[in-house]
């Protein structure tokens, strides 16, 4: 059984740019203080998660939506365990895969059956296993012989394919994908699609975080509008998306307020 | 399932239970004045940086093998693989052997074997240290993406350079079947120790400096630097005697300690009275000083990167 929950989980990071990233700047700024100070204060602190709590358990597809900006990212990043919370706490039982980034844990120097084992590795897989199961992600993928090629040639789809296939070789219990997978062409996504409802059937978990509503719609039954870290929504997919329907028109009819005045 | 009991330890602390992985994550929060509260949130980062360690170790399979993808993918497509680094080391050494055997006037059977020793153990040094500092920021895409222990990255970079470190050696035997050089054969398990402190201390050094390099990126080229000098500061293409009076800047010299414990017994030398004793008490400052800043800043790092 697998099972995820967050209490008041909050993250906030420092967003270091310009001189604050140089050690000799912040050096100096510590002894002159004066001018040179204000330049190593380049640090901005991003709330991106502010005391957001939920549940969910085995069987829950639950997606994420809200502008650019919103936390998504930072959300799922906090589920696969890459972020530690700065407040609250996270807990969560069973396998977690991640699909943030296509290209991660691909080099793409090695050709793509390298990559399967390699990733394979990243994921807990030792490589005799991982060989054991490459026959079946290749057919997975429909690359034939461009798996023979490096993954650098490979096309935006292609790669998507490839990282797809192989995260998924394994049921995870709980799945966590980003909204790049819906890059993919159609016959893929519903291909996909079916691998992930197989998943779901077999009780586990499945966030995902996506722009879009027809994805959401479909795949999901749960799900939360996420606005500046908050939570604004929270509940059934259909009152999600009106929520966001609803933020999106209040946003446009703001900036349009803007715009003519 | 007893969900509760499984996470009463510390923050992040992975349990298995009922063939199941139960993962927590807690805030290690940085609270204000409330003193109580600090004395907590330091303890779980203790708590939480000796398991990240102890996992890291614990997951050796996945560093070797990573290690040894990293060789292969390095040397794509070179014919001579690996050994391109060995012809370079032999290129170096004999090309420096004529010179410096008649700078120094010493004769060339005893230089060579000191050079060649000398040089291909501050290469394994060096090597730890200059690419410690990206253990992180070099992996960033695999932090960013999968939960694996910091400390792993670590693991995986001195294993790398082991693994350098032994295509080079291959060099030693045959420098010392050409230049005979009285052997101490009981005395050479004592290379043995001598390398394991060397690797330990890069395991420290590269957690540290990984840390300070994902966090201020002017960093790497300064230790770039820094390296260098001490190169021609260390005596690796001099022996210390030739300081005279003056010695112990040599002997004192933590670098030199490490090629110490090593060349001695491989050229039948005694080692320096304190080499061993000074080598182990660097050894503990730079894991107190490295496990402090993990401890401390373990969590940021993914922000970092």
């Amino acid at each position: 059984m697998s099972f995820v929950r967050l209490e008041d989980v909050s993250v906030e990071f420092p967003i270091y740019q310009g001189s604050s990233r140089s050690l000799k700047k912040v050096l100096l700024a510590s002894t002159t203080r004066g001018n040179l100070a204000r330049d190593a204060r380049d640090r901005i602190n991003v709330r991106a998660l502010n005391e957001i709590s939920f549940e969910l358990r085995s069987g829950d597809r639950f997606a994420l939506v809200g502008a650019n900006g919103a936390g998504k990212t930072t959300l799922l990043k906090v589920l696969a365990g890459v972020f530690e919370p700065t407040n609250g706490r996270m807990t969560s039982t069973g396998h977690v895969t991640s699909l943030l980034d296509t290209s991660v844990g691909l080099n793409g120097d090695a050709t793509g059956h390298e990559n399967i084992i390699l990733r394979g590795m990243y994921m807990g897989i030792r490589p005799r296993e991982m060989a054991e199961r490459a026959a079946s992600i290749a057919e997975f993928t429909e690359l034939g012989d461009y798996l023979d090629m490096p993954v650098r040639t490979y096309s935006a789809g292609m790669m998507i394919r490839l990282a797809f296939a192989i995260s998924t070789c394994i049921a995870p219990d709980i799945l966590i994908m980003d909204e790049w997978l819906t890059a993919g062409d159609a016959r893929f996504l519903a291909k996909a699609e079916r691998r992930i409802a197989e998943f779901v059937g077999h009780s586990s978990i499945l966030v995902l975080a996506s722009h879009s509503m027809e994805l959401v719609e479909r795949w999901c039954t749960r799900g939360l509008l996420l606005h500046h870290g908050r939570i604004m929504t929270i509940g059934p997919i259909e009152e999600v998306i009106a929520a966001y329907r609803k933020l999106t028109e209040e946003l446009l009819a703001i900036e349009a307020g803007a715009a003519a005045a | 399932m007893r969900f509760a009991r499984a996470v009463s330890g510390v923050g992040r602390a992975t349990t298995f239970q009922d063939g199941c992985r139960v993962t927590q994550l807690e805030a290690v929060s940085e609270p204000a004045a409330d003193t109580i509260v600090d004395l907590l949130a330091s303890s779980t980062r203790v708590a939480l940086a000796v398991a990240d360690i102890r996992d890291g170790f614990a997951q050796r399979w996945l560093w070797i093998q990573l290690a040894h993808q990293d060789m292969r993918l390095r040397y794509r497509g070179s014919m001579l693989g690996p050994f391109w680094q060995t012809i370079t080391t032999v290129v170096l050494i004999s090309s420096m052997g004529v010179i410096y055997s008649k700078l120094f006037h010493t004769p060339m059977k005893d230089y060579l074997p000191l050079l060649t020793v000398g040089l291909i153990i501050w290469n394994f040094i060096a090597g730890m240290i200059t690419e410690g500092c990206g253990t992180f920021d070099a992996v960033r895409g695999i932090i960013q993406q999968v939960k694996l222990p910091f400390s792993l990255h670590a693991f995986r970079l001195v294993y790398r350079n082991i693994l350098v470190l032994a295509h080079s050696f291959v060099i030693i035997p045959i420098v010392l079947i050409i230049f005979p050089h009285p052997i101490a054969w009981m005395r050479l398990v004592e290379i043995f120790p001598g390398l394991l402190l060397a690797a330990v201390n890069g395991v420290a050094i590269s957690i540290f400096l990984g840390m300070i390099c994902a966090r201020f990126r002017d960093v790497p080229p300064i230790v770039a630097s820094v390296v260098q000098v001490i190169f021609f500061l260390t005596p690796i293409m001099w022996p210390p005697a030739a300081l005279g009076s003056n010695q112990w800047w040599a002997v004192l010299n933590p670098l030199y300690t490490v090629i110490d414990v090593v060349r001695s017994p491989l050229l039948g030398m005694p080692t320096s009275p304190h080499s061993w004793s000074i080598l182990a008490i660097v050894t503990l400052c730079n894991c107190a000083l490295s496990f402090m800043f993990f401890t401390r800043f373990r969590a940021r790092i993914a922000f970092w990167v």
